[in-house]
């Protein structure tokens, strides 16, 4: 893969008015790659689709196509094709004048149009409803028809915008294979926006990260979920549960004081740049682990906490338990039920604590100014 | 009370309205067209192909020549407020086309007139450039000034209904066509145009039957013969008292009109199915 150069950004800004959409954004996408643009609404995902299509020009910045530049290139000088969360389907066409219609755009003559229309139906399943009007088609094959579209013109870099968020929940999870089975078997590069994190993972070989117009982290999906690089993408990865603890580092590993809630242990530090104070720590409900206090056994490296059961509920195949830590909730995961009430301990193996040096924390939650702020008062 | 008939009783004066005021008369000259001195027979309609003949064609030539002209202009306009990247060259175009509607059709037919003359303002400013000598200066105050009275007054309405609809599709399906190497003209005739197309067919028909029933324009503009039936009929009425041949000029204008709206009414139906 030639990991420098297919598709490159370089320090690409957007501004919409007075606001900063996209910042300093650097990407280098491989050819054949599945990158996923992950973020939440507003976090300029979206822009940074519709600038690489051409459809916006960048503030500042570059992008480049194997060494060519096409920052100012109209949208169709750049071999990208873009699939739109809306399909954007010509209402007024057939199936076929909709699949058909970019290659009728390159002065390709009827019988190869037809005939690559034909194959392009028989690929994505839509055999039997070239005649059919977009009106007259379901969500899913209307998705396949804006796909094929996209796809007839054969192009190099194929933009997915949320494409599958109009389809059903179950139809949605057999299109996330099939896009992906797809995009592999034509070895085409494809860059897909999203805000949907288990798409994301499932589906990318890469997932970039967008937080307010920022890269947050880029990695892959493995990587991005079990090594979060900041409070935000740990948050966004579904680390929901937070804490503050205090330690410092010993060595190469990361000495945790005991605190009201917790017992002190040390967790391999594993190049983190954590100074000595307050850190904030971050793990996922099925990451914890529940024992009732009077059978606590150490398992391995990691944390105990002890709490009180809050709630209990069943969200299937685990019960979910609300536990009161000190002043704090968290959210931990287990085969069997706490009775709300019950004195338990939580624990967390330190592969799956995420620790943050404490300038982060202070400024990624809210929760943690409530200290300082005391101070003040 | 019955709900009913309270219901009935609020309706009955718009009712009575309609009945009075439009339905009767329409069946009175509808009826009167085929009466000639009390008897029931053709006459009127003989004597109005004998006359008219010439008038009706003149007619249905130039109405429908002004609505295709106003179906290019609007689209040009609607097209240009959509599709346009100068976004000054569009804000003063979407001021500036809406004027003419505001305007009468009698002052439409008394500035063209003033306008259009051999010795008008259009023919003095070409001869003034030195474009043209005032020997080559002709008076389009013929069936070329009631085109243009109607396209200039008429286009407005159209380009509004249009830029409209124009408007409210969705962008998306004119970026996808972008995406895939549409040009300008394509983008326009090909994703736009038929995304609008009742819209703009709604627009046509409206303007075609406004068009048919406007006096003052043809009478300003083209007090000769032929002329169009609107003139006809207020000539037959006002000179001769002949309330027969005006009846069956009137019955041919609404099976003019009325052809049109079934135009309409089939397209639509086709659309719903």
């Amino acid at each position: 893969m030639e990991r420098d150069g297919f598709l490159e950004l370089r320090g690409v800004a957007s501004r919409y008015g007075a606001t900063q959409v996209l910042t300093d954004i650097d990407l280098s996408i491989a050819k054949g790659e599945f990158v996923a643009l992950l973020g939440s609404s507003g976090c300029g995902k979206t822009t940074l689709l519709r600038l690489l299509a051409g459809f916006i020009s960048p503030s500042a910045g570059e992008v480049k196509v194997r060494h060519r530049d096409v920052t100012y290139l109209p949208p169709d000088k750049r071999g990208m094709a873009l699939v739109f969360q809306s399909y954007a389907l010509w209402p007024h066409m057939t199936v076929a004048q909709n699949i058909g219609y970019g290659l009728k755009l390159k002065g390709i003559s009827r019988t190869e149009i037809a005939t690559r229309v034909a194959a392009m139906q028989s690929l994505l399943g839509l055999d039997g409803l070239e005649a059919r009007k977009p009106s007259a088609l379901s969500g899913g094959q209307r998705q396949r028809v804006a796909l094929g579209r996209a796809l007839a013109i054969d192009p190099e870099i194929l933009l997915l915008d949320e494409p599958l968020s109009n389809l059903d929940a179950r139809i949605r999870l057999t299109v996330r294979h099939e896009l992906r089975a797809l995009q592999k078997r034509l070895g085409i590069t494809a860059i897909h926006v999203t805000h949907d994190r288990e798409e994301a993972m499932v589906m990318a070989d890469r997932i970039v990260i967008l937080n307010a117009g920022r890269i947050a982290q880029q990695g892959t999906p493995e990587e991005v979920y079990n090594r979060p690089a900041s409070t935000f993408v740990a948050a966004f990865m579904g680390a929901e549960n937070v804490l503050f603890l205090n330690g410092a580092p010993q060595g190469d590993q990361f000495a945790i004081a005991a605190g009201p809630a917790n017992t002190a242990c040390s967790v391999p530090l594993l190049g983190r740049p954590l100074a000595a104070g307050p850190v904030e720590a971050r793990f996922r409900p099925e990451a914890a682990r529940l024992f009732s206090t009077d059978d606590i056994a150490v398992i391995g490296p990691g944390i105990t906490f002890g709490g009180e059961v809050a709630a209990v509920s069943y969200p299937g195949g685990h019960w979910r338990h609300v536990v009161k830590l000190g002043d704090h909730e968290i959210m931990a995961d287990a085969e069997r039920a706490f009775e709300p009430g019950a004195r338990v301990a939580v624990f967390v193996p330190a592969e799956a604590l995420f620790l943050f040096g404490s300038p982060e924390a202070a400024s990624a939650s809210p929760i943690s100014r409530a200290p300082s702020e005391k101070v003040h008062a | 009370m019955p709900k009913r008939l309270l219901g009935l009783l609020l309706v009955l004066p718009a009712l009575a309205v309609i009945a009075f005021l439009f339905i009767l008369p329409l069946i009175m000259s509808a009826v009167g067209a085929f009466q000639v001195e009390g008897a029931f027979g053709w006459g009127n309609f003989t004597k109005t192909f004998d006359l008219y003949t010439k008038d009706i064609i003149f007619t249905v030539v130039i109405v429908s020549l002004s609505t295709v002209l106003i179906g290019i202009a609007s689209i040009a306009i609607g097209g240009y407020l959509t599709l346009g990247e100068h976004p000054v060259a569009v804000a003063i175009l979407r001021w500036l086309y809406r004027w003419p509607m505001f305007i009468p059709f009698i002052v439409v037919g008394q500035i063209l007139r003033t306008f259009l003359s051999k010795n008008g303002m259009m023919n003095n400013t070409f001869i003034n450039l030195g474009l043209m000598t005032p020997l080559d200066a002709v008076s389009f105050l013929d069936w070329r000034g009631i085109v243009i009275a109607f396209v200039w007054k008429q286009t407005p309405f159209v380009a509004l209904l249009v830029a409209g609809a124009m408007a409210s599709i969705n962008r998306d399906t004119i970026e996808a066509a972008r995406n895939l190497g549409a040009s300008r003209l394509r983008l326009l005739v090909e994703i736009v145009v038929p995304q609008v197309a009742m819209t703009l067919t709604v627009g046509l028909i409206l303007s075609f039957i406004t068009m048919m029933s406007v006096l003052s324009v043809p009478l300003m503009i083209n007090a000769q013969s032929p002329t169009m039936l609107t003139a006809d009929i207020a000539f037959r009425v006002n000179s001769y008292g002949d309330y027969g041949v005006a009846n069956a000029l009137g019955l041919i204008s609404l099976v003019l009109a009325a052809s049109v709206a079934w135009i309409y009414l089939r397209a639509s139906l086709k659309e719903r199915a």
